[in-house]
């Protein structure tokens, strides 16, 4: 590269060669200082090697570098030849696949902004999105998706061309304004032919600063706002993801989540992009357990909810399994707890604890891993909301070492994370390298990394309110900073102040009742009131076992949530609770939301939590009721 | 009031697959109650499940307040419960008449028997033309009356119906829907109906509950069920069309 005055010591990371000093500038990864130029580098070195899978009729099916650039190029020029210019956004509503991939480098490399709309999102949420990033170029999944488009009551005026990824069922769709993939490829060649060379040419434009890609971040009060992240961003985000996490060049992952949001977007796209892993998509979000045990991935990213659930699954077959099971699972269960406990002093294990865990390994463990598809895992990461320590315990007693970190799409998803020899339970691990810490007076956790983002589209009120005076990015959450460990204890915005004048942190509360098995999540109420109370959301699952197990008659969700036992058993789990916190911060009250939301719903976000100002309005006569 | 019939947390499996995944349910005295559900949502071996063909694993069966899970299938019938089973059933080599003479093999009241065989007659006139005809050479409809008949024949305090529009014109099911109707209102036949035809199920019932994978994913009065956009678009087939007026893609069931 030599636009650049003076280079930076490098050194090389698997097999990657990054900054030596984390955070010097330029933030280069192999050379290369937009993810563009690294997107052309990996395809360039090994046009052949595996880049990623995809199921098709059954089967799976692998994909090339050299297939990735070909088609990313195509839809690049394409868009180009349609009238795309530099810096205009294109908003992709897909679920994951590979197009999604050959989409977001190909709008990148011809200078556009890749934004995501989740396909849960509803017609008015994708109206809203589509006009406030002036999008002329829509990429959509299918059918569904495009019905909700034709849904937009105004037509969407400023959308000029929809690109529609799959045709089943669309064959009578004729329309000036509609085009297939094909037809994208195909304008994509004629340009390439037309203009040999334009592609790599707009790829040489792209600046570290310019706006790469665009994430809406769910605002819980008012309409999502877009937060822009720049090549530089995401670059200094693959540098700290090769230093600490284990993707590793051919490492299987597997991509589940959806790519608009920044956790699987880093992790299925820039990662593997970094450190040349096969990204494996999974069918559907209703088959990943079954196409996780069919990639047994090397690196397992998920949020708490994922990770709950396939302890869910073990524990219902570890209660329905034969005595002897029972008995074996419960043995190497204390083997495992002593082990995970040991690693977590630091303390050597003894000899009978070495040759229980052996015993333990032999018999349990390493089947239950294969049965999870967990088996080859390396290093499992947990983020995007909160997770219990018990269950990360449960993880490490297991062998699946699972490790929580933390951050945001305002920083690129970079901020902290636990290493695998260096994990504290109930923290979020240590900055990673090139991000600096601090606790604001506040008691604000602020950050600052060149993975900071350039700020709202449209917005420069919030994002001005975004950083403090001295440029550092104000995260919103507030936690503790100890010897470098940050604890996060909550939201700014959410604490609660009671009549009493009290002030309450609701996360902490909050995170203490997930932490139960039957309890899925839960918004604790309270401001300017008397009392703490609390909506919970319960886990179907766990509390339909524990139904069944005590004969508790029940039809539907709503009577399973208006059975006494199980308000019962609620209470006491909230009761446990209550018990660990001051007499202000004990809840009252509760209530069950008996309806089963779903991501479609308001009240949930796409990583299934639920939304405190939503909860609060559509469940005001639940609230109402307790305050009576 | 107590209920005729409860169902409690029964789980019933087949081998190593589990059919039934913890169902509760209520049949009120006099009701008339449709439990819904696609193929292999767990309806059939629900009734199965009541009439002691087979035993559940878990949970209770309260007929009259007492448990009746894991009886013998004849005890049952002499409890009061009769299932009238899917695909008919009837004995194909009997005449009209022998075949709800079997109906009555438990009743010794030889008066009250043939009272009740002529109320099956005037309930379905054509099984009175033909009661010297051997079944196996009845139409479908008839062979369905004729299934109906025989189960009313042991006056039963609860029927089990499984699918009664199974195979049948939407001419004749009306019928007999309309049949099974009048049973209800002027004889008080309380019945549980299973039925993947949800339009003529939910006219005729008062309470109904929705099966899916063993599970009960929905339950409340005909009406409400009726309502229920889920239960309009998946079992009623009220298309949403969408905007482009050719919608093929489904949403996702909420069951609310």
């Amino acid at each position: 590269m030599t636009r650049h005055e003076a280079i930076p010591q490098q050194e090389t990371v698997k097999g990657v060669s990054i900054n030596a000093v984390p955070g010097t500038r330029p933030v280069l990864v192999d050379g290369c200082d937009t993810i563009s130029a690294l997107f052309r580098l990996r395809c360039a070195q090994d046009p052949g090697r595996l880049a990623h899978r995809e199921k098709t009729l059954g089967i799976w099916r692998a994909f090339t570098w050299g297939d990735y650039w070909a088609h990313a190029k195509w839809i690049g020029l394409g868009l180009r030849r349609l009238g795309l210019r530099r810096g205009e956004v294109v908003q992709i509503l897909s679920e994951d696949r590979k197009e999604w991939l050959y989409a977001d480098q190909g709008i990148q490399g011809v200078g556009g902004i890749a934004s995501g709309v989740y396909t849960t999102d509803s017609s008015a949420q994708l109206a809203y999105i589509l006009q406030d990033s002036a999008c002329r170029f829509l990429i959509l999944e299918n059918e569904e998706q495009l019905d909700k488009f034709l849904e937009i009551p105004d037509g969407a005026p400023g959308v000029e061309k929809v690109i529609i990824l799959d045709d089943e069922g669309l064959h009578d769709l004729h329309d000036e304004r509609f085009l297939f993939l094909p037809e994208l490829y195909d304008l994509g060649k004629r340009e390439e032919a037309e203009h040999p060379g334009a592609f790599e040419a707009e790829i040489d434009k792209a600046r570290p600063d310019d706006v790469a890609l665009l994430i809406y971040t769910s605002g819980t009060t008012g309409p999502p706002k877009g937060a822009m992240l720049t090549h530089e961003n995401i670059l200094l985000s693959m540098q700290a993801g090769l230093r600490e996490l284990s993707v590793e060049p051919g490492s299987e992952q597997l991509c589940f989540l959806p790519l608009c949001h920044i956790f699987e977007r880093g992790n299925s796209v820039y990662f593997p992009m970094a450190a040349r892993s096969v990204v494996n998509f999974a069918e559907s979000p209703e088959t990943v357990f079954e196409n996780l045990r069919e990639v047994s991935p090397h690196t397992f990213s998920a949020v708490p909810r994922v990770w709950e659930k396939v302890f869910s699954r073990v524990t219902i077959l570890a209660q329905e399994a034969t005595w002897s099971g029972r008995m074996a699972y419960g043995l190497a269960m204390k083997a495992g707890f002593a082990r995970a406990d040991a690693a977590a002093a630091g303390r050597p294990m003894g000899i009978g604890l070495r040759l229980a865990v052996a015993l333990a390994e032999a018999a349990v463990f390493r089947n239950l891993r294969q049965l999870l598809g967990l088996d080859r895992l390396r290093q499992g990461i947990s983020g995007a909301a909160p997770i219990s320590p018990a269950l990360l315990r449960w993880y490490h007693a297991i062998g699946v070492p699972v490790c929580e970190g933390y951050g945001m799409t305002e920083n690129a998803a970079t901020c902290t994370v636990n290493r695998l020899h260096e994990a504290r339970l109930g923290t979020v691990g240590r900055a990673m390298p090139g991000v600096e810490l601090r606790i604001a007076p506040d008691g604000e956790i602020q950050s600052r990394s060149l993975a900071n983002f350039k700020g709202y589209l449209n917005l420069p009120d919030k994002t001005a309110e975004s950083y403090s005076a001295d440029g550092w990015l104000r995260t919103g959450d507030i936690g503790r900073l100890e010897d470098g460990w940050l604890t996060i204890t909550g939201r700014l915005k959410d604490i609660i102040i009671t009549a009493g004048g009290k002030n309450i942190t609701p996360a902490e509360i909050e995170s203490r009742l997930k932490f139960s098995h039957y309890i899925a999540d839960a918004v604790v109420i309270g401001d300017r009131r008397k009392f703490l109370t609390a909506l919970i959301m319960i886990d179907q699952e766990n509390v339909e076992r524990f139904a069944q197990d005590n004969r508790v008659p029940f039809s539907d969700f709503a009577s399973l949530c208006r059975a006494q036992p199980v308000q019962d058993l609620i209470r006491a789990e909230v009761d446990a609770v209550n018990r660990e916190f001051a007499r202000v911060e004990q809840i009252k009250d509760f209530r069950l939301i008996d309806v089963l939301l779903t991501a479609e719903d308001d009240e949930l976000t796409a990583t299934m939590k639920l939304k405190r100002s939503f909860v609060e309005k559509k469940h005001k006569a639940l609230i109402d009721d307790m305050y009576r | 009031m107590t209920a005729l019939l409860e169902i409690r947390n029964v789980e019933t499996f087949y081998g190593p697959i589990m059919a039934l995944r913890g169902v509760s349910l209520e049949v009120q005295k006099g009701q008339v109650v449709t439990v819904l559900g696609a193929n292999g949502a767990g309806k059939t071996t629900l009734l199965k499940t009541i009439s002691g063909i087979m035993d559940p694993e878990k949970g209770q069966i309260l007929f009259e307040g007492t448990d009746i899970a894991g009886w013998e299938p004849h005890r049952v019938v002499r409890a009061g419960i009769v299932h009238v089973p899917e695909g008919r059933e009837v004995f194909p080599l009997l005449t009209v008449e022998e075949n709800l003479a079997l109906g009555a093999y438990t009743r010794s009241d030889r008066a009250e028997v043939s009272r009740d065989r002529d109320l099956v007659f005037s309930y379905f006139p054509i099984l009175a033309e033909r009661r010297r005809q051997e079944a196996g050479t009845l139409s479908g409809g008839q062979q369905q009356m004729l299934a109906i008949g025989r189960g009313l024949m042991l006056r039963p305090k609860l029927m089990l119906l499984d699918e009664p529009s199974l195979g049948l014109s939407p001419l004749l099911t009306q019928e007999i829907f309309g049949i099974l109707r009048r049973l209800n209102k002027d004889e008080g036949v309380t019945m549980m109906v299973v039925e993947q035809n949800a339009a003529v199920a939910l006219d005729l019932a008062d309470q109904g509950y929705v099966l899916e994978l063993g599970r009960i994913v929905l339950s409340g009065s005909a009406e409400r069920l009726a309502a229920s956009e889920d239960i309009q678009s998946f079992y009623l087939g009220h298309a949403n069309e969408g905007a482009r007026g050719e919608r093929r893609w489904k949403r996702r069931k909420t069951w609310r």
